[in-house]
């Protein structure tokens, strides 16, 4: 028989608060994360508001952050959910397992480039009237205004390893990139390598901030982000007919995954059993899904199926959510052809109304999310849900949070690119 | 564990590299001890502290992929990009397409950061400089910048896209993934495709990496954290994994692609297995003790049901670096014991492939086992002291066991290690 896998840590740092429950209790409110960007000078940007983690001091979670002075916000927010995750588990460094068989798995975003000296450097070596770049200018200017170690942070595999260094998780330590289906494909592959007895643990998640000047420039060109300038609050509306883009959020999700005897055997809390993990590409454009569901189908169907489940014993699917025309749109469809008829009576909602878009971070929280509507039998609403769009028809549990028993709950992640991953959380007693 | 009952067998391969653009090339003047590392020719060096790179010459998507549409598509990619799309074309040329079902392919792929080409920016930079040094304005920036950049300018650097491609390109379907463990990401991304074959995710996969820090940015940028050789002056002797004499390692570019798949399922297409991959294992090494990679080898082993004394060769990764490759041989040493297996190292004539290198030196590796002779590791002349491994060097070597192992690591401790084993 395979071996099962059970959630007994989670953690996070999210817009709308730093620990699990807060970011909880804020959705179940219908609390907004979304406001004007503080980090930076957005005002005359083609979106000014993004939902950002607020007042976030790592010095609350770590004494000696000097070896965190030069890390990314990817790195510092994975650290402080990932030490919520392990104490809640029980297994910060207490030497109570192997820690040969404690592996991590992220997913990882790309981390802040130094924007000023890049831009500043390359406007002092350029020369518009015959767009020539003086090269070795530039390559000097850089080489001084670069800072090293900063430099060295922004790799995308640097927050995994400096998690297993600092807790001590000497397993198999992976990192991917799959945009905004990254953390819940680190969480299925990490449940897949406990099946197969490559680890017995593994904290699984992901960490991820865009909302620096890059970020916002490269979506705001790609016209993926919401405009609603004038109303951030607003803009985040899932399936809404006037939905016109996502929101970038921020933060990070981390879970504890772990071989269900070795949790029983030192007498863990068990959260829940991650029972279904499935996985596709559309193999159709970079910047769209597929326009009838097709990826995002298979890779709901593979999930069930992989839980040994019938779609009918699914309570819940929190959403992917993007608030995107054509997302939405296609996952309704998707939905649909799953779920067949009892799709109208599925509650489906999106946290991206009230968490933004954490992209690579997103699924993970959204996964914890999942979790706690087993627990304390609440759904989070899809806030902002003012027009119906006749072709998003189903339950999204409109702007009010409601009482409801899950015991099975669906997460969908969807890449820009194609990559598709659902998961699925069940009740453990 | 009980061994999965599902085998997996490699049945295409394909390497853009320094020495050539096919694995033929590339395997010939390994063994002819030629170097594919140069003085830099992309761009103008002066001012850069290191001048040179395994760069590869007069590179054109176009010659590999012909498609009109997937043509239109390749101004939306950056070089490592392209050098990935073009790779997979080669394998997937040979394939025929009516026997693969779409839902069961996947794409696995290692990919790391791709920087902008700078004229893209440049007229966004210039628009937003003001009289400030060091800084540009934000508001400018936002007014004139971003409307002077072209609309689908992230996509073109984004890491999960070689895959994203190359599934749009061949219709794959299935599981589709981007490993980002810098210079381990091909090799870890092929150990979870070996997995998702395994367990019955997928019958077949498009597994590799690509890479190309022959750009001002990424050099800069490597020249301020990365140990790199200063031997600018003679570029082919300059990497020198495991000698005496090594100060550094050198960028390189390339890319490789392995088509792997389920055994039966090979069969049934007519497919020959080129070797077969029977084991891996990862791990994280915390001390540079060589403790971590050793776990990697021996979870590799095991996982393969081999020994130490069945492997006939390891493959490095071999960077040329003065701590780490002693981290490396004494990781090496602690499961072969000192000298105790004949060691390949790669980078010394291709520099360091990154991301491309695990699946780029893996094949090297398939074409040896193919061949019977192992290359000889261009620029190591004598072992340092800190290094208890038997390199290859001087001469190639004779294969005379089924089995070799590829090893790869980053300097943050991320370990992993593949076994693979001669088709007979």
């Amino acid at each position: 028989m395979r071996r099962r896998v059970v959630i007994t840590g989670t953690g996070a740092i999210t817009p709308l608060g730093h620990d699990v429950k807060d970011t909880v209790e804020g959705q179940l409110a219908g609390r907004s994360g979304v406001g004007l960007i503080r980090q930076f000078n957005a005002t005359k940007f083609p979106t000014t508001f993004a939902a950002e983690v607020k007042d976030f001091d790592l010095t609350k979670y770590v004494p000696e952050h000097g070896p965190w002075d030069h890390a990314g916000p990817n790195t510092r927010f994975a650290f402080a959910a990932a030490l919520q995750a392990l104490e809640q588990a029980g297994l910060k460094g207490d030497g109570k397992c192997d820690r040969t068989r404690f592996g991590v798995y992220l997913g990882s975003g790309e981390g802040v480039q130094d924007f000023h000296a890049l831009l500043w450097v390359l406007s002092q070596n350029y020369d518009p009237s015959t767009r020539a770049i003086n090269i070795p200018g530039f390559t000097r200017g850089t080489l001084e205004m670069f800072h090293a170690e900063r430099e060295a942070e922004q790799e995308l595999h640097t927050t995994a390893a400096h998690l297993a260094r600092y807790f001590e998780l000497d397993g198999p330590n992976l990192s991917c990139l799959t945009a905004c289906a990254a953390s819940s494909q680190a969480i299925g592959e990490a449940t897949e390598l406990i099946r197969h007895g490559d680890a017995d643990i593994m904290l699984a998640g992901g960490a991820h901030s865009m909302i620096h000047p890059f970020g916002v420039t490269g979506f705001n060109l790609l016209t993926a982000l919401s405009q609603r300038n004038d109303a951030p609050e607003k803009a985040s509306r899932p399936f809404d007919a006037n939905r016109d883009g996502f929101v970038l959020g921020e933060g990070a999700g981390m879970l504890i995954l772990e071989e269900l005897e070795h949790a029983r055997h030192r007498g863990a809390n068990i959260l829940a059993e991650l029972t279904g993990y499935g996985t596709t590409a559309d193999a159709f454009r970079v910047t769209d899904s597929h326009e009838d569901g097709r990826g995002a189908i298979a890779c709901i169907t593979g999930a069930i199926k992989d839980s040994g489940l019938s779609p009918d014993q699914i309570d819940y699917i929190n959403a992917h959510g993007t608030s995107t025309k054509v997302n939405d749109r296609a996952e309704t469809l998707a939905a649909k052809a799953v779920f067949r008829e009892r799709a109208y009576k599925l509650p489906i909602s999106s946290s991206k109304s009230m968490l933004g878009h954490l992209i690579a971070a997103g699924g993970a929280v959204e996964l914890i999310t999942c979790i706690e509507s087993i627990h304390r039998g609440w759904i989070p609403p899809t806030i902002n849900y003012e027009t119906p769009d006749p072709e998003c028809d189903l339950d999204y549990v409109p702007n009010q949070a409601r009482q409801h028993r899950v015991n099975h709950a669906l997460s969908n992640s969807f890449g820009f690119g194609g990559q598709n991953i659902s998961l699925i959380v069940s009740r453990f007693e | 564990m009980p061994a999965s009952s599902r085998r997996v067998v490699l049945t295409g391969l394909s390497t853009l590299s320094p020495l050539g653009m096919d694995p033929d090339t590339l395997y010939r003047r390994l063994m002819a001890g030629d170097s594919g590392v140069r003085a830099i020719k992309a761009f103008d060096t002066a001012n850069m502290p290191a001048k040179i790179a395994g760069e590869i010459d007069n590179f054109e998507a176009k010659t590999y992929i012909t498609d009109k549409g997937h043509r239109r598509a390749l101004k939306m990619m950056s070089r490592p990009i392209q050098l990935a799309v073009s790779a997979a074309q080669c394998v997937m040329n040979s394939v025929d397409r009516t026997k693969i079902d779409p839902t069961r392919l996947g794409v696995e792929f290692g990919a790391g950061l791709m920087a902008s080409e700078l004229p893209e920016l440049a007229d966004a930079a210039m628009a937003s400089a003001n009289c400030q040094p060091g800084a540009v304005s934000l508001e400018l920036w936002g007014q004139k910048g971003i409307p002077a950049i072209q609309p689908l300018w992230m996509l073109k650097y984004l890491p999960n896209l070689p895959a994203g491609h190359i599934s749009i390109m061949h219709d794959a379907q299935g599981p589709n993934n981007s490993i980002t463990e810098s210079d381990a990401a091909s090799l870890i991304a092929l150990g979870e495709a070996f997995r998702i074959i395994g367990r019955d995710g997928a019958d077949m996969f498009i597994t590799g990496g690509c890479e190309s820090k022959v750009h001002p940015v990424s050099l800069v940028r490597q020249c301020l954290f990365e140990q790199l050789s200063k031997r600018n002056d003679n570029p082919q002797d300059a990497c020198r994994p495991y000698d005496r004499d090594r100060d550094g390692t050198v960028v390189g570019e390339g890319a490789a692609v392995l088509l792997i798949e389920e055994l039966e399922h090979a069969k049934r297409r007519g497919a020959i297995p080129l070797a077969e991959m029977v084991g891996f294992g990862a791990a994280f090494e915390r001390t540079h003790s060589g403790e971590g990679l050793a776990r990697a080898i021996k979870a590799a082993l095991k996982d393969a049901d081999a020994i130490p004394a069945d492997i006939d060769f390891v493959i490095g990764h071999a960077m040329g670096l003065t701590a780490y490759d002693a981290f490396e041989a004494r990781g090496i040493a602690e499961v072969f014991g000192p000298q105790g297996v004949p060691v390949y190292a790669a980078k010394g004539a291709l520099g360091n492939t990154g991301a491309a290198s695990g699946a780029m030196e893996l094949a090297i590796g398939v074409l040896a086992l193919q061949n019977g002779a192992v290359p000889p590791s261009r620029n190591h002349v004598a072992t340092a002291e800190d290094c208890p491994v038997n390199v290859v060097h001087n001469q190639a070597k004779k294969v005379a066991k089924p089995y070799f192992l590829k090893l790869a690591y980053t300097q943050l401790g991320q370990c992993a290690a593949a076994v693979i084993k001669k088709w007979e």
